[in-house]
């Protein structure tokens, strides 16, 4: 009778422990970092609703080298891709050509107003990972303008952060009063998320990263819409007084991107706004910044030195592993990837610089996905050292192996912090018995400040990540990819 | 237990008179019950069971064909979604059938995956060339069934099954009749190119996250045109208006009904507790505890109520099981079959505990005394207070009624109830018969149109007699202006539009100042719009008005597609627009007299589209349904006034031995019952019609009001019907009774003083 009294005692007292940490909100499967390897965001019943599951171990990728033991740890860094921190009231956007479907789906987004608090969340939860280097590899903002780089470097900064554009409070095209049932409006539209717009014109504060952070360039920071070099015209657009509501109907849209060039667009725009308009409050932080402005405030705000127009760079992630950052970008306008051949011959030279140490290269565009890219791959195929060439851009997850006489090293792309599945990437060098292997986990970022509602809503987006697989498959996500070497050190 | 209920039996069985009429009773009510239960839960459950059974999508789309890969792969990247198929949906197409045709058919050419529909005999297409799959409605109409041959745009077509699908009503309520093809047989047949879809059947994972999927599905649904989304809650929602006002008389009957058996058999049991008093000071002065004499009731009460509860139950279910499930075919949905035992069984379980209880608590009462002041048969009441009555037989039966005030009382207010209910009834079937042939629809108030008047029509229009109200209509077609195809009309009255149109408000309020709107809720659902939200509407004219959303409404017309305004901004956007009247008649006008009086004055009208030939089938089984109901009433009341009487002739039977002593026979007693009797009816009847009038007709055209005009007031032919039934159950009542008194000797009837 007194056993039973005590184990009824323990048992009670375990049930009073559990429930008081879970009121305290001290969920036990929830890891602090966001690691996915315990657990991540899953929607088993597919009724488009995301609750915390169970994590996806590694997979060990021995596409490369033969699986073994990892031994000692070299490196621990993290990437954040594609952030797109916006100014989603800005007149310089053209959110209507959405609904035209791909490839304009990127110029409206149901969860774009919360941009700033998904960055912040994500330094969040890369803080308490603990890397010893952070790499944006671009599109760190949306639009080209002055204000949404300063409010994304403020997020990795730290401090609050005030994600407010034109007049106090939200100006744009969700608001509930706007009659066209094509965008996504919180305060009636399912899920309905009342008040969520004025909240997140609020300021909310950052952490900032602690770790080193390294700045890739990407085409949103330099281009207007990611495509079209700014010009005085498109500048004046954006620190304007009116807001494009529609294409006047004789206004053909080019799906190549060739032919969207700075002429077509400065014709376009030679009469004013093509189509009805609509009064917004005007902001002269809209401006449009030129690409050495850019350059030079993302070196000031990263630990980058150096002067160079392009953002070309290389730097220690930790003893032993060295990072070279690529500047692909075009500054004539175009989304897809530039490498100039002096670009080629410097990452030569950054290679022999390298020696002995095991090379991470970094990039917006995939290296595969461009002309000069491929002939910078044709270079690493000759580096032994190399491990990986790592980009964001594709907003997609995915992990290729490339082989070449030199042992190979692997082709990562992490997908975008503005689309889902909204994570950023983890990375872990450790030393093995005939090289390395290297440990890459994804990382949900942390529901703060209406985080969380960004995640549910790139979920649902139908043009969003999730009907477009931009999480890839598990050998994308969580994989331990082996590497063998014959240099020994 | 086993010797207490064999005596309780034998005990029932030595007053086998009065437990026969208890029982006769308690059936009444009980088949009260079973009615009302039976076509309650028919209509509550039956579009749930259909969809069920049919695998009813969640979302329907309906729009311009399209290739079905460009639908597919905006279906496909929509959250929530568990399947999908798609269809090619084509109308007017000529049916014909050993006699029968029309040229409205609708054929629905199906491909793989889910069919959305359920075959209730025959089967399921194969995909053979020449099979066909009828709706219920159209098999029933024209009398087909599988193996018959249908010939479908032409074709010769065999009949391989008959579905149901309860996303519309059925044919001919609905004036498509739908037959299904495969698209690889007689589709191919019919010209159907089977890459094209104009219908997207959907069904999610979780129905109660439709609405995320419903936004997205707007969000990439840009180019495809004349889109129209039909989700099964909204399905659900049109069928059942037409079934909600039937389903809320029968609840609130139900109820009414269960308040009868309570007071009734409340009633019955007290007096036979008073009867018996000897019996329970006999059995407390042998030491049966309060308990044990209550429980002996108890038992005698459950043995009565058991058989007589679930005769009564069987027999109301029977009756209404006919026109409910005539009822729920005309809806597309299915009757309950089987599953309408678990409800029937409950409505016996509350019956027998309600008789029980009744019996249980007048005798735990009287055995609270003390043995001996039980038997010497201590009244439960105190005496009533002598009023004047007529002199005679006559009187003598009243005053002796009147005498239990307490149980006087509560037959006079059951009656009273029983008495509105038929009132009720007659005057709501009399509507819908009138609504068969009366030209006012659905939703409208006003029974006449004119068209193309100048404005000065108006004033000359008001001054004919029977016109109650006149007001001009604008109605303007009119686009979404962002180019989602989508097609609504506005209609403005000047003024309060509910004076004319009053679709019920599900959200929000109605329409005051001349920005605001009241959009159907088919609309609402189109463009995701919400109370607080903005419409922006391209007029002919080419111009674009906007409205503030303050109310969204269950229109019926244009599948909820519409929005109600004030004309100012709408003659703003579209200067030319011009109005027709809406007439409105007073009640009791004769239409073709008005519309004659106005064309005499040179005003041509037209009648207000009226309830079609189809939706008369359905009013008519609407009413077929309420006379069932009313006749199950009819007999309750008989009960009533039957028990009340019987009541008093046994409290009364040593009074009337004496009578019959003195030479009064069954005529006399006759008279003596039946002024008992004219009493409980002359109270009751001016507070039935009272209740009827006040309480009962206005409520329930209240409920209806925002569908149509039902003046539910009881006429005075309707009164005067009821009170004469009432009488003569009175009579029926008094005759009865008395014969079974004259059946008693009057030594035996003397003995008992």
């Amino acid at each position: 009778m007194r056993l039973a009294a005590i184990l009824l005692g323990v048992v009670l007292a375990g049930a009073v422990a559990l429930a008081v940490a879970d009121w305290r909100g001290g969920s036990a499967g929830e890891p602090p970092t966001g690691s996915t390897l315990s657990a991540t965001y899953v929607d088993p019943d597919g009724n488009g609703r995301l609750d915390r599951g169970a994590g996806e171990a590694l997979v060990d990728r021995s596409e490369l080298a033969p699986s073994a033991r990892p031994g000692r740890q070299l490196a621990l860094f993290a990437q954040l891709s594609d952030a797109h921190v916006v100014d989603e009231e800005s007149p310089a956007r053209l959110p209507f050509l959405d609904r035209l479907g791909a490839p304009l789906t990127s110029t409206f987004r149901p969860q774009e107003a919360l941009t700033g608090q998904v960055l912040a969340a994500t330094v969040e939860s890369l803080n308490a990972l603990g890397p010893q280097a952070v790499v944006s590899t671009g599109d760190l903002i949306d639009n080209a303008q002055s204000n949404e780089l300063s409010q994304a470097l403020s997020i990795l900064r730290g401090g609050t952060v005030d994600p407010n554009g034109g007049a106090p409070g939200y100006d744009g095209v969700q608001s509930a009063d706007n009659p066209d049932p094509l965008y996504y409006r919180p305060d009636v539209d399912a899920p309905r998320h009342p008040g969520l717009l004025e909240e997140a014109e609020r300021p909310f504060p950052s952490p900032g990263l602690h770790a080193p952070w390294y700045p890739v360039m990407g085409n949103h920071e330099l281009l207007f819409q990611g495509e079209v070099r700014p010009s005085a015209r498109t500048s004046s657009v954006a620190t304007g007084r009116r807001a494009l509501l529609r294409l006047d109907p004789s206004v053909e849209i080019p799906t190549d991107e060739r032919a969207l060039t700075p002429d077509l667009v400065d014709r376009l725009l030679s009469g004013g706004l093509p189509g009805p308009t609509a009064g917004t409050p005007p902001d002269r932080s809209r401006r449009q910044l030129p690409a050495e402005g850019v350059a030079r405030r993302l070196r000031g705000a990263g630990d980058v030195g150096g002067r160079r127009p392009l953002l070309d760079y290389s730097f220690d992630i930790a003893p032993g592993v060295r990072g070279i950052a690529l500047d692909a970008a075009r500054r004539d306008g175009g989304a897809k990837g530039r490498l100039g051949p002096g670009q080629i011959e410097w990452l030569s030279r950054e290679l022999d610089r390298a020696g002995r140490r095991w090379v991470v290269v970094f990039s917006h565009q995939p290296l595969d996905s461009f002309a000069g890219g491929r002939r910078a791959l044709a270079v690493l195929d000759r580096s032994p050292g190399v491990v990986a060439a790592v980009a964001g851009h594709t907003h997609r997850n995915s992990i290729v192996p490339r082989r070449s006489p030199s042992g190979g090293y692997w082709l990562v792309t992490t997908g975008a912090l503005i689309d889902y599945p909204q994570q950023s990437r983890a990375f872990r060098l450790l030393q093995t018995a005939n090289g390395v292997a290297l440990e890459t986990w994804m990382v949900d970022h942390s529901e703060a400040n209406l985080a969380g509602v960004s995640r549910e809503l790139a979920f649902l987006d139908a043009q969003g990540g999730r009907p477009r697989g931009n999480a890839g498959t598990r050998l994308d996500r969580n994989a331990r990819l082996f590497k063998a070497s014959s240099i020994r050190r | 237990m086993i010797a207490s209920a064999r005596g309780a039996w034998s005990r029932l069985r030595g007053r086998r008179g009065r437990s026969l009429l208890a029982a006769a009773g308690i059936a009444a009510v009980a088949a009260m019950m079973g009615t009302a239960t039976t076509v309650a839960y028919g209509l509550a459950t039956g579009f749930d069971r259909a969809a069920e059974r049919a695998d009813l999508p969640d979302l329907i789309a309906r729009f311009e064909p399209e290739q079905v890969d460009e639908v597919d792969a905006r279906v496909e990247a929509l959250p929530n979604v568990a399947s999908r198929s798609y269809r090619q949906e084509a109308t007017e197409v000529p049916l014909a059938s050993a006699g029968q045709a029309t040229s409205s058919g609708a054929v629905h050419v199906v491909g793989d995956g889910r069919r959305g529909y359920a075959i209730v005999a025959g089967d399921d297409l194969s995909g053979a060339g020449d099979e066909v799959v009828v709706e219920r409605g159209l098999a029933d109409a024209w009398g087909l069934a599988p193996g018959d041959r249908l010939s479908v745009a032409g074709v010769d077509a065999r009949i391989v099954g008959v579905a149901v699908a309860p996303d519309n009503v059925a044919f001919p309520l609905a004036s498509a009749p739908r037959v299904y093809v495969a698209s690889q047989g007689l589709g191919a047949q019919l010209g159907a190119d089977p890459g094209l879809t104009n219908m997207a059947l959907i069904w999610s994972q979780d129905p109660s996250r439709l609405d995320t999927t419903l936004v997205q599905a707007r969000a990439v649904s840009f180019g495809i045109d004349n889109l129209r989304f039909l989700t099964r809650a909204g399905v659900q929602v049109q069928l059942d208006e037409a079934a909600g006002i039937v389903i809320a008389l029968l609840i609130a009957f139900s109820a009414a009904a269960l308040g009868v058996a309570g007071v009734t058999l409340g009633a019955t049991a007290r007096a036979e507790v008073q009867r018996r008093l000897e019996t329970i000071g006999v059995m407390r002065g042998l030491g049966f505890s309060r308990i044990g004499v209550a429980a002996q009731y108890g038992l005698e009460a459950v043995i009565v109520a058991v058989p007589a509860g679930a005769l009564g139950l069987g027999v109301g279910a029977l009756l209404a099981y006919g026109p409910s499930a005539r009822l729920l075919e005309s809806l597309n949905e299915l009757p309950p079959g089987a599953a309408l035992l678990a409800p029937l069984a409950g409505c016996l379980l509350v019956i027998v505990g309600l008789v029980a209880l009744a019996t249980m608590w007048p005798a735990w009462r009287a055995a609270s005394r003390r043995p001996a002041e039980i038997l010497r048969g201590a009244e439960l009441t105190a005496r009533p207070r002598r009023l004047p009555y007529p002199a005679g037989f006559f009187g003598l039966g009243a005053r002796l009624v009147a005498a239990r005030v307490g149980r006087t009382a509560a037959t006079v207010s059951v009656l009273a109830v029983s008495t509105a209910l038929v009132l009720l009834m007659l005057a709501l079937a009399t509507r819908l018969d009138a609504l068969q042939n009366d030209p006012a629809s659905l939703g409208k108030r006003y029974q006449l149109t004119v068209n193309g008047a100048p404005d000065s029509t108006l004033p000359v229009v008001r001054d004919v007699p029977g016109v109650a109200a006149a007001a001009p209509r604008y109605e303007a077609s009119a686009a979404d202006s962002f180019q989602l195809g989508e097609t609504f009309k506005l209609i403005a009255f000047p003024g309060d539009h509910t004076e004319y149109e009053s679709p019920p408000v599900t959200e929000g309020r109605r329409v005051q100042t001349a920005g605001e709107a009241e959009i159907g809720a088919g609309l609402a659902n189109a463009l995701g719009a919400r109370r607080g939200s903005t419409i922006a509407a391209q007029l002919g004219s080419g111009r674009e008005v906007r409205f503030r959303v303050v109310g969204i409404v269950a229109a019926l017309g244009n599948e909820g597609r519409v929005a109600y305004v004030r004309p100012t901004r709408l003659l703003e956007g579209d200067p030319g627009l011009t109005p027709a009247i809406a007439v409105r008649l007073s009640p009791g006008a004769d239409p073709a007299q008005v519309t004659s009086e106005l064309r005499s004055r040179g005003i041509d009208t037209a009648a207000v589209g009226a309830a079609t030939s189809s939706s008369r089938e359905f009013l008519g089984v609407l009413a077929d349904v309420l006379r069932v109901v009313a006749i199950v009433n009819i007999l309750i009341a008989l009960f009533i006034l039957t028990q009340s009487l019987a009541l008093t002739a046994l409290e009364r039977r040593p009074t009337l031995a004496v009578l019959r002593a003195g030479g009064a026979g069954r005529r006399e007693v006759a008279l003596v019952l039946a002024g008992g009797a004219t009493l409980v009816v002359a109270l009751a009847a001016p507070a039935g019609v009272v209740l009827e009038r006040a309480v009962l007709g206005p409520a329930v055209a209240d409920m209806a009001v925002d569908y149509v005009t039902l003046p539910l007031s009881a006429d005075v032919g309707q009164i005067t019907f009821a009170v004469l039934g009432l009488l003569l159950l009175a009579l029926t009542a008094a005759l009865w009774v008395a014969r079974q008194v004259g059946r008693t000797p009057i030594a035996v009837a003397l003995r008992e003083e």
